[in-house]
């Protein structure tokens, strides 16, 4: 029987660089709108900048990861020459804009006396570059001759993915940063989005799941290919709603005396102990979702095929 | 420019894949490549009617595909490093090692299932039209091969007087690509695009 799950494990890497990197970089762009936004206390400030490490790293393993799935590495350069051309070499492009960006912004957050104005302009522009970044992994594939790829449901998936992973790991970055928006409006506003962009991607998935037996060449149909489609669609919405569940159980449970205004710091030490717990539960729930989207994700390298000979 | 292509001849082809191994042969391939390959396509049905009689449809051909060395090729559309580029004197498509980062989306984007990573040599591999023996006055290896004479190579204004350009199934529709490949069906092929027809050899040729 034809299956499409060699290709899905042969690209195991990518399943988790596009799970990955697009959460965190939504993560780090909901992050740097309290920079952007200005106001912050010195102190939040500095710590914010010094947790936007979180997705920063989420994103860089991605990446990471993406890259050993490559036959001869050492010939990445080459990747650039193809800049306009190919839609891999734009996403790569794209992200390295982004993270020469945002750890540039981070390393210099680091200074003794960081401007102001010029992170917040530097922030700015890594916010923009991060929505490129995103918006380029989901039209990655965008080949014509892959049928299965070639649909509006790929980049909107991938979209709706980050704005579902991005701000539950966002509230992980700002709960370990002690940022007390994370238990208010803002906090309140980041589940929100995170439940709306789960339940959109479950109907733009269950709508792709009608078309996939349409979807056919001289091997199999799409349908064949992930057998197994609804019971993942079901899963990501367990796991991605369970995620989402515990990081809002955070904001009933967070100390409201402490909420004393947007973008202030948690008082320390007398909270520690509960601040910690919060992370800790944050950190369980953006695993929870991260864990639903990389179903998805190898959902979709499941379901590669051309229209002609290929899967 | 003189473009190359393809011929194959489908009321002429036995299946016998003497081309698909000697171009193995020829390029010394490992267990698991292969340039030249042959798709068996069968479709139809055997029925029984009310008088218990046996009827069928049932038929199969085979299909000896290669690299088309497309006028358009998705491969080196997507090609992030140009190491998949299309020679500008005869049109063959073929890998630079050089440059090849081994990401495999050549081999996503075909439809035609010809490049594949060799994750040994860490780069693309694919049938290159024989290049050296072209340049050489000599034909592919696999044509010469051909016990039947069902395949050729030429000019491509030579091949298209041979035969329509790849229209018959498992094959896709010749527009994507516009494949240097022009095809004499044989009496029972289907009509590109067409996936009433299934390859029943997938483990073979995939």
């Amino acid at each position: 029987m034809v299956s499409g799950i060699d290709t899905a494990l042969g690209e195991i890497t990518l399943v988790l660089f596009t799970t990955l990197a697009p959460s965190g970089v939504v993560a780090f762009a909901i992050m740097g709108l309290f920079i952007v936004r200005g106001g912050l206390s010195d102190e939040a400030h500095r710590r914010i900048d010094l947790f936007l490490a979180i997705p920063l790293v989420v994103s860089m393993v991605g990446l990471v990861a993406s890259a050993t799935h490559l036959g001869n590495p050492a010939n990445a350069l080459f990747v650039f020459m193809g800049v306009g051309r190919s839609p891999l070499s734009n996403e790569v492009f794209c992200a390295v804009v982004f993270l020469l960006l945002a750890g540039v912004y981070w390393l210099y957050s680091f200074a003794e006396r960081p401007h102001r104005a010029v992170q917040r302009v530097w922030m700015a522009l890594s916010i923009v570059a991060g929505i490129v970044f995103v918006t380029s992994v989901a039209f990655a594939y965008n080949a014509e001759t892959i049928v299965s790829w070639y649909t509006v449901y790929v980049p909107l998936g991938l979209w709706l993915n980050a704005l579902t992973g991005g701000p539950v790991l966002a509230m992980l970055g700002l709960r370990a940063a002690g940022c007390a928006s994370a238990e208010g409006r803002c906090g309140r506003m980041l589940v929100l989005c995170s439940v709306a962009s789960l339940a959109a991607n479950m109907m733009v998935y269950a709508m792709q799941a009608f078309q996939l037996p349409y979807l056919e060449n001289s091997f199999t149909t799409a349908a064949e290919l992930v057998p197994c489609y609804g019971g993942m669609i079901a899963a990501f919405g367990v796991l991605g709603g369970a995620g989402i569940a515990l990081v809002a159980r955070t904001l009933r449970d967070g100390d409201p005396s402490a909420s004393r205004e947007d973008g202030d710091v948690r008082g320390f030490p007398d909270s520690r102990r509960d601040a910690l717990r919060l992370t800790v539960r944050s950190a369980w729930a953006s695993a929870l979702v991260l864990a639903g989207i990389f179903v998805m994700r190898f959902a979709f390298y499941l379901m590669h095929m051309t229209v002609g000979l290929g899967i | 420019m003189s473009q190359y292509a393809f011929h194959f001849d489908g009321t002429r082809c036995t299946g016998c894949k003497t081309c698909e191994f000697a171009c193995k042969d020829f390029r010394d391939l490992q267990v698991g490549f292969a340039y030249r390959k042959v798709y068996e396509v069968t479709y139809g049905e055997t029925t029984k009617d009310s008088n218990g009689c046996f009827a069928t449809s049932c038929t199969s051909y085979p299909l000896s595909l290669a690299c088309n060395h497309c006028d358009d090729p998705a491969c080196t559309h997507v090609c992030p490093t140009g190491a998949m580029h299309k020679d500008a004197e005869t049109g063959l498509v073929s890998v630079d090692a050089e440059k090849c980062v081994g990401c495999g989306y050549c081999h996503m984007a075909c439809p035609y299932n010809a490049p594949k990573v060799d994750r040994e040599k860490g780069h693309s591999v694919k049938c290159d039209g024989c290049a050296e023996r072209v340049a050489a006055g000599r034909k592919p290896v696999c044509v010469e091969a051909c016990p039947a004479r069902a395949l050729d190579f030429g000019i491509a204004e030579d091949m298209a007087a041979k035969g329509e350009r790849a229209a018959i199934a498992p094959l896709p529709e010749p527009s994507y690509t516009n494949p240097n490949l022009y095809v004499k069906p044989s009496v029972d092929a289907l009509p590109a695009g067409s996936a009433d027809g299934k390859v029943v050899n997938p483990l073979e040729v995939m």
